[in-house]
């Protein structure tokens, strides 16, 4: 029993073998018909596919694309090509009842039938039904021996010669056996035909024909010797080992015995080799790893010094920045002060000098009054009648100028401190002008000053009432102040535009020249010269007239002629109805 | 046409005098003069006032702006007011403008500068500013009167007083039963500020008196009102009629 058991596993151990060899061998007319057919038929991409995997042996991805293919095309060639496909993918994948259903799936006007049938025939084999195996295998070996088939014949007649076996008609099994091996020997294919004497032997065992197995053991052990196959030559080596122990000759056996066992430790050497290069692979791969670490650590160390760098670079440059933005805004800021500074100086000076000029105008103004009202005492006691008129006139000229220049300097200081009432309304401009121009009738009277008035009566301007009074009498008070005797003043307003109305007093007095005009329309300049010695004055009332209108939002323009005459103008807006 | 009543609240004599003196020169009558805020008040309480001048500072104290509150929170008490002052603080101002309306004078100020300040109050007062010195009016309508800029003062007539109006081009004679005199005023302007329930217009050119109507002849196309004056009746506005309760 122990014997059979053996057997067997030879027989497995062959029969494996052959179908390996017939995977092998038979494909090279069939690979090309299927490259032909896919250059055919290149536009069938999955069917392209297909056959690209399969010659890949990725069968899991050929049994995908196959199916595409058999789902999407009717082209029965290309339908039995993929059946085909898909059988010898199942069939490598071992699941052969699958494979089994795919080949029969397969028309039998398939030009590679043949092939179906053989696989059919081993998959018999391998299902233990040998009966259907032999008749698959007898099927092919029918066919001609002319003609171009691309399969091993030699193995064909060896699995026939095996069928038998199993069916246990030995003599016909020895019949197929030897015309393998026969073959096999004139292929010089030493592999197959060690496999092949083994089967022999066995049948010939099988037969308890121990004198005629024996040699063929031996041959098969001899010839395993030349291959490369571990697995065979174990195979071969056991037989023996089987054989000479059933013959009762112990010590060979158990030198075969032991041999089987080298083969078998050679295997496991091979094993161990693998395992030790493997151990010497993940060794090297650890040191490599290692190497890779401490690069790796190299680099971060240099990326952070890197960084590092950077960074304070970056640092040490807003830092500079920082610096030079400061320094910069300290030098503008010291150049603003520097500025203010200046022009307060100025305007302190121009203060000062305001201060000295009316304090000595009104000092001298108020020196001549006391002197005049001396007199004035002085002639009541001689009873001069007629000097105390020419006195007192003169008292109240004097008295109206000092009075002027007082209010101007309190305009003045309240505009300064913004401490004046200021309130914008609409004006009538004429009864304005009619109001201040009333205070001063007597005095151009004095003066033998012609006026004329004539001020259109539907001009209404937006502006603050006592500042255009300040401002009117200022200028009236000028015109007069600069005329002659005889001269003549005009109040009058030229045609408004859209948005002022012009008021123009005019005066035949001694004008200036376009210096003087210049630099009195300046924003800056506060006094200016006095170029008219009689006549008193600050330039303290021409400039409060040009901050209120500025205030008002009004404008001073001035048209001069030296010994002609002025044009005071000034621009005032309009009082606009709807706001 | 009567002069206005004008009621002074200044406690410097020398400075009320003036006042005094100036107003009375230009037909202005001057119903008193108060140096306090309580005879201010009583005076006010007293008398027919058209104007109040008011002095802000009276005895260092502003007064003057407080008696302007007093009077503006009295029901039908409010009279158009100037403030006459020689200080332009600010704050003070702040506080006198808020008793609307507001218009103030600042000393010194001459003649016509006070003349100018009591027509502007009337004008304020009554809400219709630049009418005394547009070119195309010289009048200022109340409730009650009719406030006329005459030369350089101002003159006022009672509503009540009025017989009819004539329109004459940009003119309107006003007749009353003792006076005719001319005003400067649109006849669309004087029916727009004259209660629609008395005045009516019997003709382009006439506006009537209810209330002085003593007979109306729709067949002569006349109307006859007090003291025989005689108006005419134009057919487009006959329906006037039918505002009168016919008796049948």
């Amino acid at each position: 029993m122990i014997k059979i058991k053996f057997l067997i596993f030879v027989f497995l151990i062959n029969s494996q073998l052959f179908l390996f060899s017939q995977g092998k061998n038979g494909g090279n007319l069939l690979n090309d018909e299927i490259k032909n057919k896919a250059k055919e038929f290149n536009k069938e991409v999955n069917f392209n596919k297909a056959q690209l995997f399969f010659f890949e042996n990725n069968w899991d991805s050929t049994l995908v694309y196959s199916m595409k293919q058999l789902s999407s095309s009717e082209n029965k060639e290309l339908k039995d090509y993929c059946h085909y496909f898909r059988a010898i993918s199942f069939y490598k994948k071992k699941l052969f009842k699958e494979a089994q259903k795919e080949f029969k799936q397969i028309s039998s006007g398939f030009s590679f039938y043949y092939k179906v049938k053989l696989y059919l025939g081993e998959i018999a084999l391998k299902q233990d039904k040998p009966k259907n195996a032999l008749q698959y295998f007898q099927e092919v070996e029918k066919l001609p021996h002319e003609g171009t088939y691309d399969f091993n014949r030699s193995s064909v007649l060896h699995n026939i010669g095996l069928c038998y076996l199993h069916l246990e008609k030995f003599d016909k099994a020895e019949e197929y056996l030897f015309k393998g091996a026969k073959l096999q020997e004139l292929a010089k294919d030493s592999l197959m035909l060690t496999g092949s004497y083994m089967d022999i032997a066995s049948l010939y065992y099988n037969q308890y024909k121990d004198d005629l197995a024996i040699p063929y053991f031996k041959k098969a052990y001899d010839l395993s010797k030349k291959i490369k196959s571990f697995e065979l030559r174990r195979t071969a080596t056991l037989n023996m080992a089987v054989v000479e122990e059933n013959r009762k000759n112990f010590p060979l056996s158990l030198t075969y015995r032991k041999e089987y066992e080298t083969w078998k430790d050679s295997l496991n050497d091979q094993n161990k080799v693998w395992a030790i290069a493997d151990l010497e692979k993940k060794f090297a791969i650890k040191q490599k790893q290692k190497e890779v670490n401490v690069l790796a650590a190299e680099n971060k160390v240099k990326v952070a010094e890197r960084n590092g760098f950077l960074i304070s670079s970056v640092l040490l440059l807003a830092l500079f920045g920082a610096g030079v933005y400061f320094y910069r805004q300290k030098i503008r800021n010291n150049k603003i002060i520097l500025a203010q500074k200046n022009e307060l100086d100025v305007l302190n000076a121009t203060k000062d000098k305001l201060f000295s000029i009316v304090s000595h105008d009104l000092r001298s103004s108020v020196n001549a009054l006391k002197t005049s009202n001396g007199k004035l005492i002085e002639n009541l006691e001689t009873k001069n009648y007629s000097e105390l008129d020419v006195l007192l006139h003169n008292n109240s000229t004097i008295a109206n100028g000092a009075y002027n220049l007082l209010d101007n300097l309190l305009n003045w200081a309240l505009l300064q401190t913004q401490q004046g009432y200021f309130f914008q309304e609409s004006l009538h401009l004429a009864a304005i002008v009619q109001h201040v121009e009333y205070n001063y009738k007597s005095l151009m009277l004095n003066k033998n000053i012609h006026f004329e008035s004539n001020v259109s009566a539907s001009d209404y301007v937006f502006a603050d009432l006592d500042s255009l009074k300040i401002i009117i009498r200022n200028l009236l008070d000028n015109a007069i102040k600069f005329s002659q005797e005889n001269g003549k003043i005009s109040i009058y307003t030229r045609p408004s535009s859209e948005d002022f109305c012009y008021l123009v007093i005019e005066d035949s007095g001694s004008g200036m020249n376009a210096a003087t005009r210049e630099e009195l329309l300046r924003e800056t300049v506060l006094l200016s010269k006095k170029k008219n010695d009689d006549a008193i004055g600050t330039g303290l009332g021409l400039q409060l007239c040009k901050s209120m209108l500025h205030k008002n939002e009004g404008r001073l323009q001035i048209e001069s002629e030296e010994n002609v005459g002025t044009k005071m103008i000034i621009a005032l807006p309009k009082f606009k109805t709807n706001g | 046409m009567d002069n206005i009543n004008v009621l002074i609240i200044e406690d410097t004599p020398a400075e009320s005098e003036v006042l005094v003196k100036v107003l009375t020169a230009n037909n202005y009558n001057i119903v008193g003069v108060a140096p306090t805020y309580t005879e201010a008040l009583k005076l006010f309480y007293q008398t027919t006032i058209d104007i109040v001048v008011i002095d802000v500072f009276l005895d260092g104290k502003p007064d003057g702006i407080t008696f302007a509150e007093t009077i503006n929170i009295v029901p039908n008490g409010q009279k158009p007011f100037v403030f006459l002052t020689s200080s332009k603080d600010r704050q003070i101002f702040e506080r006198a403008k808020l008793t609307k309306p507001f218009s103030f004078l600042l000393k010194p100020f001459n003649e016509l500068e006070i003349l100018y300040a009591l027509e502007m109050a009337v004008e304020k007062f009554y809400g219709q500013t630049n009418a005394f010195h547009s070119e195309d009016q010289n009048t200022v309508v109340s409730t009650d009167s009719l406030f006329i800029k005459k030369n350089k003062s101002l003159k006022k007539v009672k509503i009540e007083d009025i017989l009819y109006i004539e329109v004459e081009d940009r003119y309107c004679n006003i007749i009353t039963e003792t006076e005719k005199f001319v005003i400067l005023i649109s006849l669309t302007k004087i029916m727009q500020l004259l209660d629609a329930t008395k005045f009516f217009q019997t003709h382009r050119n006439y506006i009537v008196n209810a209330s002085k109507i003593t007979e109306i002849m729709v067949s002569d196309n006349l109307v006859i009102l007090k003291g025989n004056h005689k108006v005419t009746l134009s057919d487009k506005y006959k329906d006037f009629v039918k505002n009168f309760h016919i008796l049948k």
